[in-house]
């Protein structure tokens, strides 16, 4: 594909128009006002229908797991609109993307928070979790009924979450008992359900970073975990963060994903990395729409803003902020239609493509946000012409879902392996 | 309960327009969107289909060139179907000549009830919805800001100047809304995907029993002789307060008849 289909900017423009009249007016309480945006986002998935989507390929796919079929990998890339092959011309990749694209234009953070709820928390439950899992948490979750988080990251391992974890899980009888610190969690501080995961201590001299990661799922008020308040950043201000504090919360099997601490079922390791390419994609359709936007301002702006009584995009200099721009958004957006391409013919981007595509598109977010902050001037560092928001917004896209480094060793571990 | 909205596909007026200096009319061509004045229409013909607990609502229009992307947009929004007008013989058609297609196109989806714009966003007319009531030989009630369905009838607030009037009308009628009264659903997803699967009747005029000499150009009775650009609007008047300005206003005010 080389653009978007008629349906698909019909999408596209839907969506546009919901964000210029419910997410517009709100920008400012959303971003200053510590507003939670999470009422914003029940109002989007039930205008477009998201959370009845969600609660059909639920049921269908829930009746034909019952019937034992096999259903793997069908929901990869996009956890509430099931099969790749469902979701009109573009596959189901293009409706999760578009609405990506959109919000990213002027928040971010609710894609964000909705991407983490929805994506990570809802994904991984559906992937990993048992047929009862899924019906008690999972369908909530894709509703946006309830809000998730997904915590992995803590204090003193980040880039290092799996090997270097602290926190910790004991067997106690049937039960187990966690223990543990997670940090930079998004929707920590208001998390219903949270997907959390732990390093099973058996109590053997195995070494801590080799033991097995097993992943839980909690609830909002259990004995024992405190949600903390969100932090205060830089940006992506609509999306809450924050810490999560586990002392000697009590957990039946019941709450182990996938009901085994087996390699083949809920096992953390390989649930966290199943995540990865979903959300590297993710990212990328975020940094697509962040470009879009800055560019479209940029350009309008040259033209406006006159200065030696000719418009400045008359002169060179600003030219060329403008070109890298458009190389920007042409690459970033083919690595998007790429993706998506690649979804509908059911193939799945490696581990290496997936880091790529993330690495370049959150730098040339990045980049080309803060290049629209100079391109404005003044007027660019002042949050009435939005720029600025964006570049603080993009600079996340290059730490979170993976650091930069951490794509590039990605990258570097794919092509030079024997 | 089936409702029939008349959809006018215009192009985008975010884009400013280009007239056709042979005919003086607004050049068409390229991709059109329906226009927003009839969104309104559609709105308020979904809510009285779902009202009535059942019946569907079915679009018409006129277009070139077998254009459906405005009439997509219409059946995302929760329309049943769709029949579309086109044919070269209707270029140049004015208001009446339009009217004429139209309602031979309404009398086949044989409805309970016909909504239209008050006027549409290209042209500003505002005579088609009558000529076509007329055509049919329907009653036609215009500027309706509510719609109440009672058995064979329906009660209709009328906008007036001064508020409204409470108009009682039996069915089949034709019904023009007034632009703002209800607020257009967005199309859902699953709405958009099953747009492109409603279906879409393409008829000629002579699919409608029409002669080609009764519509387009050759029936039409309205001839655009000149256009002329409007006048730029001129800078407003600036008042520098040196303890006079409020008189300045009142003034300004008095010349208006405000007060
Ligand atoms: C807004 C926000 C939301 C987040 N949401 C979540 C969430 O919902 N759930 C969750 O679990 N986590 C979340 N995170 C955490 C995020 O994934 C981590 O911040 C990220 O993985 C980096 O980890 P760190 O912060 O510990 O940095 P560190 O790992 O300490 O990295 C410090 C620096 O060292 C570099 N570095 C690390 N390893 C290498 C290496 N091998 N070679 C070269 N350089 C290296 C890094 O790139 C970085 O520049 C969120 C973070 C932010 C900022």
């Amino acid at each position: 594909m080389f653009e978007w289909s008629e349906e698909q900017l019909m999408i596209k423009e839907a969506v546009a128009k919901f964000v210029e009249s419910e997410i517009q007016p709100k920008r400012d309480e959303l971003e200053h006002g510590d507003l939670p945006p999470y009422d914003v986002i029940r109002t989007l998935a039930r205008t477009f229908g998201i959370d009845a989507l969600g609660r059909e390929s639920f049921k269908r796919r829930i009746e034909r797991e019952k019937k034992k079929e096999d259903v793997a990998g069908e929901s990869e890339g996009d956890p509430f609109l099931g099969s790749p092959k469902e979701g009109g011309d573009g596959g189901a990749a293009a409706m999760t993307l578009i609405p990506i694209i959109e919000l990213s234009k002027v928040c971010p953070g609710i894609v964000t928070a909705m991407g983490v709820s929805v994506g990570l928390a809802a994904g991984t439950i559906m992937s990993k979790g048992t047929i009862a899992q899924k019906e008690r948490w999972g369908l909530d979750l894709l509703t946006f009924d309830k809000i998730g988080a997904w915590a992995i990251t803590e204090p003193n391992s980040g880039s290092d979450a799996l090997g270097g974890m602290n926190s910790t899980a004991k067997r106690d009888g049937d039960e187990y008992i966690l223990n543990g610190n997670k940090t930079f969690i998004t929707n920590g501080p208001y998390a219903d359900t949270i997907v959390f995961y732990a390093k099973l201590d058996d109590g053997s001299g195995t070494n801590p970073r080799n033991r097995k990661v097993l992943t839980f799922i909690l609830d909002k008020g259990m004995e024992g975990l405190v949600q903390s308040k969100p932090f205060r950043k830089m940006g992506l201000h609509s999306s809450p963060t924050g810490e999560l504090f586990l002392s000697d919360v009590r957990v039946g099997k019941d709450r182990l994903l996938g009901e085994t601490e087996d390699e083949t079922g809920g096992t953390g390791r390989d649930s966290a990395k199943d995540n990865f390419v979903t959300e590297r994609a993710g990212v990328a359709a975020m940094s697509l729409g962040v470009i879009e936007e800055c560019l479209r301002l940029s350009v309008e702006y040259a033209k406006s803003r006159l200065l030696w009584e000719k418009p400045i995009g008359d002169f060179q200099l600003i030219q060329l902020k403008l070109a890298k721009m458009e190389v920007a958004r042409l690459n970033v957006q083919n690595l998007v239609f790429r993706h998506i391409e690649m979804q509908k013919a059911g193939r799945r981007l490696t581990l290496a493509e997936a880091s790529a595509m993330k690495l370049y598109s959150a730098q040339a977010a990045s980049e080309v946000a803060m290049e629209a902050v100079q391109l404005f001037g003044g007027n660019g560092y002042m949050s009435e012409y939005r720029v600025e928001q964006l570049a603080r917004d993009a600079k996340v896209f290059q730490i979170y879902a993976g650091t930069d480094e951490i794509q590039v060793t990605h990258i570097a571990r794919d092509l030079l392996k024997e | 309960m089936n409702v029939v909205v008349c959809v006018k596909q215009i192009p985008d007026p975010a884009t400013p327009g280009e007239m056709d200096s042979q005919t003086n009319t607004l050049k068409r061509d390229g991709k059109l969107i329906m226009d927003d004045s009839d969104s309104y229409g559609v709105e308020m013909g979904l809510q009285l289909a779902e009202q009535a607990g059942g019946g569907e609502v079915t679009l018409v229009s006129m277009a070139q060139d077998g254009e459906t992307s405005g009439l997509r947009t219409a059946l995302a929004m929760g329309a049943a179907k769709a029949i579309l007008v086109s044919d070269p013989a209707l270029k140049g058609s004015d208001a009446l000549s339009t009217a004429k297609a139209l309602s031979k196109a309404i009398s086949r989806a044989n409805p309970d009830l016909i909504l239209m714009a008050t006027e549409s966003t290209d042209g500003y007319t505002g005579t088609t919805p009558v000529q076509v009531a007329e055509l049919l030989g329907l009653p036609s009630v215009t500027f309706a800001k509510k719609i109440t369905v009672d058995g064979s009838s329906i009660k209709v607030e009328r906008q007036t100047e001064a508020g409204y009037d409470e108009v009682t009308c039996p069915l089949p009628a034709v019904v023009t809304v007034t632009a703002g009264v209800v607020e257009p659903r967005y199309p859902n997803f699953k709405g958009i995907m099953d747009a492109k699967k409603k279906p879409v009747e393409e008829l000629t005029v002579s699919d409608l029993g029409l002669d080609v000499s009764e519509v387009g150009s050759s029936g039409s009775r309205q001839e655009v002789f000149e256009i002329v650009a409007a006048d730029a609007r001129q800078a407003g008047e600036k008042v520098v307060d040196e303890g006079e300005a409020h008189q300045k206003v009142i003034e300004f005010f008095e010349q208006l008849k405000l007060i």
